[in-house]
């Protein structure tokens, strides 16, 4: 599979249900996660429950087609904007679901696809947005852990490693 | 479960001091123009460092969204959370705070509505007559206070409502003094009630409305009534999937949910904010919560202060 994405938006809250604030550069450290962020102090709604969180990605492609209320079935339309959906990053042209155990380069940094997101009705209570929770089954993003930390900034490449 | 809310890191954009010990504070948002929608009788929960949770009504008008206004009145024998306000917010300070959330909702209604403050009571009851003044209905906001100097929030009153609506009455002056049981002795037709204020406040206009139809009268009480109930004694939780959970005597219905591996969302941890609000399917729960209506006691449970007897089957 040849692919080439890149990296939009990077986001970080510190603790639950805060607002989610847009970084211009952030530091992923390996086995940790994001500098800042909740998952990275501990302080998650999820925190609590052990699995792997050090960084969240979803599509920007997903919000696109949420926005057009795309498929019509389940058929949620609204307006996901990247400071809400509560993933770390907001890629554009990787198939997030696709790499469900194989690494692969954002900037600098190795991360590892370890699951595919799971949605939560808690995000659509946060949001008020009632049925987001089906409207983001199946492309909610990726779970990754940190192989090689490093500096990333929007704009950056992501590429595939394990061919 | 309560409905979690998107919290935000508000900047102080103002702070002055009102009457009766009282500070109000502007909050804006550091990026964003607009925050979000809140109707009359909302409160916003305050995030203090130590990480406990204060509930504040919003009293500024629900129109202007680019600031949320709270008054703060300075508790000296209270938790420490008012204190830490007012010794420590100023201009430019951040503040997190959660969006808005209402449990005291002003309901369409034809007939007049009587809008009841206790001091610092009137936060909530002022948001709620801007509303009813901008939709030009007939109400009458009766504020009682111990003296003038001391009534927070007055000037702005004065300014919002005409003094057709508007009735004043202060303990230090003879005149100005009104019984609440004779002026709820007679329920104007079609007449809503709604009341905010301090404890004693509460159980005056409790005992003085008692007479009013279910679904007439609405409150909000800073804190949970006082009660001389026994002292707390040990229950059984029994969860949807079977799964029994002892709560001792000296431990909540809801660290013992949660040691138990349930998830659940809290805030006050007093009874007062419905966060941790949960149904339950059968049992006898001993409610001491300020947020559940007498309709919703018969299916819903808030953990982090009621209790039961014997053996409680919670929907969770």
């Amino acid at each position: 599979m040849t692919w080439q994405g890149s990296l939009l938006h990077i986001h970080i809250a510190p603790a639950a249900s805060y607002e989610m604030e847009e970084l211009a550069e952030a530091q992923l450290i390996a086995g940790r996660g994001l500098a800042g962020d909740r998952y990275y102090l501990g302080t998650g709604t999820y925190s609590p429950k052990p699995d792997v969180r050090e960084v969240t990605l979803i599509e920007v492609e997903v919000l696109e087609a949420i926005a057009k209320g795309e498929p019509k079935i389940p058929g949620f339309k609204g307006t996901l904007k990247p400071e809400d959906h509560r993933r770390n990053l907001t890629t554009r042209g990787v198939p997030l679901n696709h790499l469900v155990g194989k690494r692969f380069r954002v900037g600098e940094t190795v991360l590892r696809a370890a699951r595919m997101n799971f949605p939560c009705k808690y995000i659509e209570e946060l949001l008020g947005m009632s049925g987001l929770y089906e409207g983001l089954l199946n492309r909610s993003g990726l779970n990754c852990s940190i192989e090689v930390g490093g500096i990333i900034r929007p704009g950056d490449p992501i590429l595939p490693m394990d061919e | 479960m309560g409905s979690p809310r998107i919290i935000m890191k508000l900047i102080v954009a103002g702070v002055h001091d009102e009457p009766g010990d009282v500070r109000v504070i502007e909050l804006r948002h550091p990026r964003k123009p607009l925050l979000p929608r809140f109707e009359p009788g909302s409160h916003v929960d305050v995030h203090l460092p130590d990480g406990k949770v204060r509930q504040y009504s919003l009293c500024g008008d629900p129109e202007d969204l680019s600031r949320y206004t709270i008054a703060v009145k300075r508790e000296t024998g209270g938790r420490g959370g008012s204190a830490w306000i007012h010794d420590t917010i100023a201009p430019g300070a951040e503040l997190p705070v959660s969006a808005p959330r209402n449990h005291f909702p002003l309901r369409e209604c034809d007939g007049p509505v009587l809008l009841l403050a206790g001091g610092i009571g009137i936060t909530p009851i002022l948001a709620m007559a801007r509303a009813l003044c901008r939709q030009r209905k007939t109400f009458e906001l009766h504020y009682f206070s111990r003296s003038r100097s001391l009534a927070p929030l007055l000037g702005t009153l004065e300014k919002i409502i005409g003094s057709e609506s508007l009735r004043l009455h202060f303990d230090d002056q003879v005149e100005t003094r009104q019984d609440i049981d004779s002026l709820l002795l007679a329920r104007p037709r079609g007449a809503q009630l709604y009341y905010c204020g301090p404890p004693g406040f509460m159980a005056a206009v409790a005992q003085a409305s008692g007479h009013w139809p279910d679904g007439t009268v609405h409150f909000e009480a800073f804190q949970p009534p006082a009660r001389d109930d026994a002292p707390p004694e040990p229950f059984t939780i029994v969860l949807r999937n079977g799964t029994v959970v002892p709560v001792p005597a000296d431990e909540s219905a809801l660290s013992a949910i949660r040691a138990a591996g349930v998830l659940l969302m809290a805030s006050c941890e007093n009874g007062v904010c419905g966060t941790c609000e949960c149904g339950y399917l059968a049992g006898q729960p001993i409610h001491r919560d300020a947020v559940l209506s007498n309709d919703a006691r018969d299916r819903r449970f808030i953990p982090c202060v009621s209790r039961a007897t014997g053996v409680l089957k919670l929907d969770l």
